[in-house]
């Protein structure tokens, strides 16, 4: 079934409300994170993760929503984006950010995408094949980080995959506002 | 959604400041400008200083930006979106800093470097004030500063240094035309941030006279009047920023 208008701006309100805690994480951890090099790639993708909040804030004004406006996602996520904000080692943060955060991030983003017609939300597509598309830069500059700072990258494989399967097991998180109205037919 | 390691403040001199960031362990960090070494200008090493400097400095820029966006959620979006972009410049700027220290056959934690600018600005409590001494007061001194330091480089030999600075120097425009912006635009219709701006100020003056060592030499800088009015502001005005 595909999504309607409403579940739409549910779901980019959801997205913009997830970047905008991101790049308040990578804000937080800059001051505090010791390693400068680390610090200058947290730096980096403050940027970027606010550009991707303000395409998809001005999106949400297209599908019958205010300016910019923001959808907390459901309590498990929230949790677990403030649980991972929390976290005060270097290597774990790297490893949380982007052996976690951006790949589940990047997999809902390929979820939505299969799940609208590239016509009728054409708009939004545009806006998160560009997402994808510094999602997977800012993926190759986590790797180089960690080519260049090997002293960063988190020895325990095993707690990043239990990370990672909590994020998996927390299913659909858009939390939707209003009752679903699929239109007959519709893809 | 804050840092779980929460930033405190230490006082200076009889000033309160916002305590250091973190730092690795190849930096010596001090506290007090009379620490900071002093080299006769124009040699490889002071030249070397400089660039270390420079890369601490535009470290302390970005922690600031990224310090206001964590402190001041409520901030206009747009304004917001002003920050996470200068925290971007800001990286860019230390990477062509620090391209240039190691070419000149520096390294990271030569000399010791000093955070009194992120203390300042940090213990802050408004970000209009912040804007005023950040964006008005010290990036804008910067471009003074920087346009008299492209002209210093090209003395010395360096060209590729010049250049650096110059690309600075235009990002500087940039952050300076958006603080003084927002900065007028939370001021309208709105005297009690006036005069918390106007209170920064004085206190920031004071300040700068208490932390300043003893026997700092003071230099003049010119005005960069060209760039201060591609920023959007008054040519003439001077403040503690171009003070060096």
């Amino acid at each position: 079934m595909s999504l309607n208008v409403n579940e739409r701006g549910d779901y980019v309100a959801t997205f913009r409300w997830i970047e905008v805690r991101l790049m308040e994480t990578l804000a937080a951890w800059v001051p505090t994170t010791p390693e400068m090099e680390v610090k200058l790639v947290f730096g980096a993708h403050i940027w970027d993760t606010a550009q991707h909040a303000d395409m998809l804030g001005k999106r949400a004004a297209e599908l019958r929503l205010p300016m910019h406006d923001e959808l907390a996602p459901s309590p498990g996520a929230t949790d677990l984006l403030a649980e991972i904000a929390a976290i005060t080692e270097t290597d774990k943060r790297v490893a949380a950010f982007y052996n976690c955060v951006l790949p589940a991030l990047e997999t809902r983003y390929r979820d939505y995408l299969d799940r609208v017609d590239q016509l009728l939300d054409g708009p939004t597509v545009r806006v998160i094949d560009r997402i994808l598309a510094d999602m997977a830069r800012m993926g190759t500059e986590a790797v180089q980080l960690l080519e260049e700072a090997p002293a960063v990258r988190l020895a325990d494989d095993s707690w990043t995959a239990e990370l990672r399967r909590r994020e998996a097991e927390l299913g659909q998180i858009v939390v939707h506002r209003r009752p679903a109205e699929p239109v007959a037919g519709a893809k | 959604m804050s840092s779980a390691a929460e930033i405190g403040y230490e006082v200076v001199r009889g000033v309160t400041l916002r305590a250091n960031p973190a730092r690795d362990p190849r930096f010596t960090v001090v506290g007090d400008q009379s620490e900071m070494v002093t080299l006769e200008p124009g040699t490889p090493e002071s030249l070397r200083e400089l660039l270390h400097t420079s890369i601490n400095n535009e470290v302390q820029s970005l922690e600031v930006a990224a310090q206001s966006l964590v402190e001041f959620p409520d901030a206009p979006w747009d304004l917001r979106m002003c920050l996470a972009r200068q925290c971007w410049d800001e990286t860019r700027h230390v990477h062509m800093f620090l391209s240039r220290l190691l070419d000149r056959g520096g390294w990271i934690g030569e000399f010791p470097i000093i955070n009194q600018e992120w203390g300042t600005v940090c213990s802050i409590e408004s970000l209009a004030a912040r804007l005023a001494v950040q964006n008005v007061t010290f990036e804008a001194g910067s471009l003074d500063v920087l346009k008299q330091g492209i002209a210093l480089w090209l003395g010395w030999g360096d060209a590729e240094t010049a250049g650096v600075i110059e690309a600075v120097l235009a990002d500087e425009i940039g952050h300076t035309r958006f603080g003084d912006t927002w900065l007028k635009t939370l001021q309208t219709g709105n005297p009690r941030v006036v005069l918390d701006v106007v209170r920064t100020l004085s206190g920031l003056r004071r300040a700068a006279v208490a932390l300043a060592p003893p026997d700092e030499a003071l230099h003049e800088v010119a005005v960069n009047s060209a760039d201060r009015a591609l920023a959007g502001l008054d040519a003439g005005g001077r403040d503690p920023g171009s003070r060096q």
